[in-house]
C-alpha cells in the first residue's frame, strides 16, 4: 500500500558509492579482458576478449587476395558454418556483419569497422536495447565476482553469432516428488 | 545381572539377562534394561563396538557445549573452526577449509531473475546442490524452477517437475529459492534464535544451535527451507572443501537449512553459484546499497515484482521481465 | 500405611510406589500391556533416533504430522481440567470437589504426553538445551514457541504442585491450608485457557498458511478442548466409579454432560464458520479446504478421514444433547467416546497435515504416518496412561483413607 514503509525506500536513497575495494578477497579475472568503448553507470567496465576464442583468427591469413590451396575443401570455405539469424525469411547474411574488405574486422551498416573483441557495437545497432540492459548489468553476466572490477561477458561468449538461439535440450536435473 | 549392552548393528538394547527370580524382579530388570537402552538411544547414534578416538570424543563434547555463533567471540569462532576441520579429517578422512568471514561493510545483497531470459535449463539447480553440498539420496534442491503458462504468475499453477527438452514454446521459467526476506516470519519464529539475518542481509541458520523443531519451515511462505531429515550422503569426490560455518559445510542430521547466497563466495566477493552456473543469464544478484550494482539498475529501469508482496516479509529477492 | 504420626515424605512416594506395584490381576495385566506398549514405543523410536526423522512419513512439505497432530490435542486434553475446577471452587459444588484431583491428575499425563510428543519430534533433541535462558537463548516474546514451552510447564507445575500439597495434606491426616493453594487454583484456570491459545497462536500466527492464519483457531481450540477434555475425564470418572470403592455421585456425570453439550455446540457452530468462509466464496487461501474435505489433483487420502470425523462430531453432539434414556449412562458414555474420538480426529491429523497441504508453491502431497510413527505414538499414549494411573492410584487411597480416617 502506498502509505506503507518499505525498506526499498531506505534503498533507493541510499547514494553512497560502495567503494569496491572494501572486498578484499575478491579474486582477479585471469581470462584475456579488454577495456569497454562505452562507459556504465560506474564508469569504465572490462569485457572478456573474443579473438583468443576464435579459431581461425587471424582471418587476413587466408583472406589476403592471394590464392589458398583448399585441402579440407568444405571446412575451410566455412560450409560448416550454420548461419540461422534472424526471423524466418529474412535472415541476415555473412556481409551483413563481416566487413567486405578487411576481414579481420566487422563492419555495421553505418560503415564503422568494428573489432571482435568489441562486438557489441554491431550486435547492438539492431539489439539496442538488450545492449542497454548488457551495459547497466540486467542482461548478460559478470564474470565469477559481484565485487571489485567489473568484467562482464562479450556478447558472442554466450550467443554464438550465427546462430544466436539458445538450443533446446534437456534440463541439467529435474525435481523429484516428494510422496 | 547384567545391564543391557548396546549391539553394533542395530543400535537397541540386547542381551537382557533374565534373572531366575520372582515377576518383580524379572520387571525390574526389563525397566533397568530400557532405562539403559533408551540412554543409549538418546544419545542419537550409538558408538561401534571399538572404541573411537579419544581426540574424536573430545572433539564432539566440545562441539556440544558451545555457544550460538552469533554470541560466540572471534577466538571460539576460530576454534570451532578448528575442531570442525579436524572432525572432519578424522571421520571422513576430508581435508576441508572453513571460513567464518564476517559480513563486508555497507552491503546488503539483492537478487533479480529474469523471467523472460530464464530457458529452464536447470543449470542453477545443479550448480547449487554440488556447491552447497546438499543431500543427493533425497536429491535436496534449494532452487526450484517451475514451468508457466502465460497468464498466470502464481507458481502453484506451474509444473515443479517437468523433464523435457526446455525451452517449450508458450512457456515461462520461474526459479525460487530462500528470498531472504527482510522481515522474515521464519527468523521470528526460532524458539532459540539458530536462524537470524546478518547484517549484509543474509538469512542463516547456525546448524549446531538449531534444535529441529522445523517452527520456521512452517512459518516460510515461500518454501525455502529444508530440512535434513537424515544424514546427507554426498560422493565423496564430489564434496566442496571450501566452506563456511554459516553456509555450505556439511550439516549434522536434523537440522535445518536453506540457500545462504553462496556465503562462502558472495563474501569474498565472488558471485553465487546459481548466478555463475546460469547459461542465459537471467540471474542478476549484487549489493542493494551501492547504487552504481547491477540490482539497483534492474531495480530503476525494469518492471520488477516480487513473489507474494501482500505478505509484507520483504523479500530480496525480485523478479523482472525485458 | 504407617501410623499418622510415623508418616512423611519419604513414606508417601514409598506408599505410592507400593500401592501402584499391588493390585488384582486385572490391574497388573493392565500395567503390563502398558509396558509392552511403552517398550514397543523406544523400540520404534531407535530406529528414528540412529537414522534421523526420515523414518518418519514426513517430508519438506508436511513437516509436521503425527506427533504434532496428538500434541495439539492433547493440549486441550489437559486444559479441560479446569472444567472440574470452575465447578469445585467457583461455584463451591461439593461433589466435584472429589472429583477435581482426578481431573489434576488427566491434566498431568495429558501435558507429560505433550511434552513427550515435542521431544520425539525434534531433529536435534539432545539440543534441546538450547531453550533455557542464560545457558541458552530463549526466543521470548517474539516466537510463539518460546511462550507455549513457558505456558505448558507452568501450568504442569501448578497441576502437579498443588495437588501434590493437597494430598501430602491429606496424607498426613491435616486439612490443608486453603490459604496457600487457592490463588494457584484460580491462577490455574485463567491458565489453563492461556495454554490452549497459545498452542492455537502457533498455527495461528504464521500468514504463510491461511488454512491456518484466522482468528477463530483460538476460541475453536478451546471449544473443542471442552468439548473432548470433560468427554474422557467422564469416562475415566465411569471407571473409577465402577472399578474401584470410590464413588462418584450422578450429579458430577449430568453436570459435566451439559458443559460438554455446550462445547461442543459451540465447536460445530465455528466449524459451521469456517466452512463458510472457505467455501462460500473460494479464494487461493480455501485450497487447504478443499484438499481436506474434497481432495484435489487426485489426492484424497483425508476425504473420508474429515467426513467421518464430522460425522461422528455431529451424532455424538446431538445424543449428548438430546439424552434419550435421561442420562442413560449405556447411551451416554458411548457418546463421549465417539466424542472424543472426533475431535481427535478433527484437531490432530484433520488441522495439522491440511494446514501444510497445499505446499506455499502449491504442490500437494499425501502424508501417511510410519510404522516408527505409530508405534511411539502408541507407546507415548501408553506413558501418558500410566502417569495418570499412577497418580490417580495415589491420590485416591490417600482421599479414601483421609475421609475415612476422618469419620473416626
Amino acid at each position: 500500500m502506498a502509505s506503507e514503509k518499505s525498506f526499498i525506500d531506505e534503498i533507493k536513497s541510499s547514494q553512497e558509492k560502495f567503494d569496491n575495494r572494501s572486498a578484499t578477497q575478491v579474486r582477479p579475472i585471469t581470462q584475456k579482458t579488454v577495456l569497454a568503448q562505452e562507459q556504465d553507470q560506474r564508469g569504465a567496465f572490462r569485457v572478456l576478449a573474443r579473438k583468443q576464442a576464435i579459431e581461425r583468427y587471424k582471418c587476413s591469413s587466408c583472406h589476403s587476395g592471394a590464392p589458398v590451396t583448399a585441402k579440407k575443401g568444405k571446412e575451410l570455405t566455412h560450409g560448416d558454418i550454420n548461419l540461422d539469424h534472424g526471423q524466418g525469411g529474412q535472415s541476415l547474411s555473412c556481409i551483413d556483419c563481416h566487413h567486405p574488405k578487411e576481414r579481420d574486422f566487422l563492419e555495421d551498416k553505418k560503415g564503422n569497422k568494428i573489432d571482435f573483441d568489441h562486438s557489441y557495437q554491431l550486435c547492438g545497432q539492431c539489439h539496442f536495447r538488450q545492449k542497454r540492459d548488457w551495459i547497466g548489468g540486467a542482461h548478460g553476466k559478470r564474470v565469477s565476482n559481484w565485487a571489485g572490477e567489473r568484467v562482464v561477458f562479450n556478447c558472442a561468449s554466450c550467443h554464438d553469432p550465427h546462430s544466436p538461439r539458445f538450443k533446446k535440450r534437456f534440463p541439467a536435473t529435474y525435481s523429484v516428488p516428494l510422496d | 545381572m547384567k545391564p543391557a549392552k548396546p549391539s553394533t548393528n542395530d543400535g537397541c538394547p540386547s542381551n537382557i539377562m533374565k534373572s531366575t527370580s520372582n515377576r518383580r524382579s524379572f520387571i525390574k530388570s526389563l525397566s533397568v534394561a530400557a532405562a539403559a537402552g533408551s540412554a543409549a538411544l538418546a544419545t542419537g547414534c550409538i558408538p561401534s563396538a571399538d572404541a573411537a578416538p579419544s581426540e574424536e570424543m573430545k572433539l564432539r563434547w566440545q562441539e556440544f557445549f558451545k555457544d550460538n555463533y552469533r554470541l560466540m567471540t572471534q577466538e571460539e569462532k576460530d576454534a570451532t573452526i578448528d575442531r570442525l576441520e579436524r572432525l572432519a579429517k578424522i571421520q571422513d578422512n576430508l581435508d576441508i577449509q572453513m571460513g567464518n568471514n564476517p559480513p563486508l561493510e555497507k552491503v546488503l545483497y539483492g537478487y533479480a531473475f529474469n523471467i523472460s531470459r530464464c530457458e529452464g535449463f536447470m543449470e542453477c539447480v545443479t550448480a547449487c546442490v554440488k556447491e552447497n553440498n546438499l543431500d543427493r539420496k533425497t536429491n535436496t534442491q534449494y532452487i526450484r524452477i517451475f514451468e508457466m503458462e502465460p497468464g498466470q504468475l502464481d507458481p502453484g499453477t506451474g509444473d515443479g517437475r517437468y523433464y523435457h527438452k526446455v525451452p517449450v514454446d508458450n512457456r515461462f521459467y520461474m526459479g525460487t529459492q530462500c528470498f531472504h526476506c527482510e522481515n522474515a516470519p521464519c527468523t521470528k519464529a526460532c524458539p532459540t534464535k539458530a536462524t537470524w539475518k546478518e547484517p549484509d542481509g543474509i538469512v542463516v541458520v547456525d546448524y549446531d544451535w538449531c534444535i529441529g523443531c522445523r517452527y520456521c519451515q512452517a512459518a516460510c511462505p515461500y518454501y525455502g527451507r529444508r530440512f535434513n531429515w537424515g544424514k546427507p550422503q554426498i560422493p565423496k569426490d564430489e564434496i566442496t572443501t571450501r566452506q563456511h560455518y554459516l553456509g555450505n559445510r556439511i550439516r549434522p542430521k536434523g537440522k535445518m537449512e536453506k540457500c545462504t547466497f553462496c556465503i562462502q563466495r558472495t563474501r569474498s566477493g565472488r558471485l553465487p553459484a546459481c548466478v555463475e552456473a546460469c547459461p542465459t543469464g537471467s540471474r542478476v544478484f549484487g549489493n542493494l546499497l551501492d547504487p552504481e550494482s547491477e540490482i539497483r539498475f534492474v531495480l530503476k529501469h525494469k518492471k520488477v515484482f516480487r513473489m507474494k508482496e501482500e505478505l509484507g516479509t520483504e523479500p530480496k529477492f525480485w523478479y523482472f521481465i525485458d | 500405611m504407617q501410623a499418622v504420626q510415623d508418616r512423611n515424605l519419604k513414606t508417601f512416594l514409598i506408599d505410592a510406589i507400593r500401592w501402584n506395584l499391588r493390585g488384582g490381576l486385572g490391574f497388573q495385566i493392565f500395567r503390563i500391556i502398558l509396558f509392552l506398549f511403552m517398550a514397543l514405543g523406544i523400540y520404534a523410536y531407535s530406529f528414528q533416533a540412529r537414522y534421523g526423522l526420515a523414518v518418519t512419513g514426513m517430508n519438506d512439505i508436511v513437516s509436521w504430522g503425527f506427533y504434532i497432530s496428538n500434541f495439539t490435542f492433547l493440549v486441550g486434553v489437559a486444559a479441560a481440567a479446569v472444567m472440574l475446577i470452575l465447578p469445585a471452587y467457583v461455584f463451591h459444588d461439593p461433589n466435584f470437589h472429589r472429583v477435581v484431583i482426578i481431573g489434576e491428575g488427566v491434566a498431568v499425563g495429558a501435558l507429560v504426553m505433550c511434552l513427550t510428543f515435542i521431544m520425539v519430534d525434534l531433529g536435534g533433541p539432545l539440543q534441546a538445551w538450547h531453550l533455557i535462558p542464560v545457558i541458552g537463548i530463549f526466543n521470548f516474546p517474539s516466537s510463539i514457541l518460546a511462550w507455549d514451552v513457558l505456558v505448558l510447564n507452568g501450568y504442569l507445575l501448578l497441576n502437579a504442585l498443588v495437588p501434590a500439597y493437597i494430598l501430602y495434606s491429606h496424607y498426613k491426616g491435616r486439612k490443608p491450608d486453603e490459604r496457600k493453594y487457592r490463588p494457584f487454583v484460580f491462577l490455574s484456570i485463567f491458565w489453563a485457557f492461556s495454554i490452549h491459545m497459545v498452542t492455537a497462536f502457533l498455527y495461528q500466527g504464521l500468514p504463510a498458511r491461511p488454512f491456518w492464519n484466522n482468528p477463530l483457531m483460538g476460541p475453536r481450540f478451546l471449544a473443542s478442548a471442552f468439548a473432548a477434555g470433560p468427554a474422557l475425564i467422564a469416562l475415566i470418572l465411569a471407571v473409577i466409579h465402577s472399578v474401584t470403592t470410590y464413588k462418584i455421585d450422578r450429579s458430577v456425570f449430568n453436570k459435566l454432560r451439559l458443559i460438554i453439550v455446550i462445547s461442543a455446540i459451540i465447536n460445530l457452530i465455528m466449524l459451521f464458520s469456517e466452512i463458510f468462509k472457505e467455501f462460500y466464496f473460494p479464494t487461493h487461501h480455501s485450497s487447504s479446504a478443499v484438499y481436506l474435505f474434497f481432495g484435489m489433483d487426485g489426492h484424497t487420502s483425508l476425504v473420508p478421514w474429515i467426513w467421518t470425523s464430522v460425522g461422528i462430531n455431529l451424532i455424538a453432539t446431538l445424543v449428548l444433547a438430546i439424552n434419550p434414556g435421561k442420562n442413560n449412562p449405556k447411551v451416554l458414555l458411548p457418546a463421549c467416546f465417539f466424542l472424543f474420538v472426533a475431535i481427535w480426529m478433527e484437531k490432530g491429523i484433520g488441522l495439522i497435515v491440511p494446514g501444510l497441504i497445499p505446499s506455499p508453491l502449491g504442490e500437494v502431497v499425501d502424508y501417511l504416518p510410519t510404522w516408527v510413527e505409530l508405534f511411539v505414538t502408541l507407546g507415548i499414549f501408553a506413558l501418558g496412561i500410566t502417569v495418570v494411573t499412577w497418580l490417580i492410584r495415589a491420590a485416591l487411597i490417600v482421599e479414601q483413607n483421609y475421609f475415612d480416617e476422618q469419620k473416626h
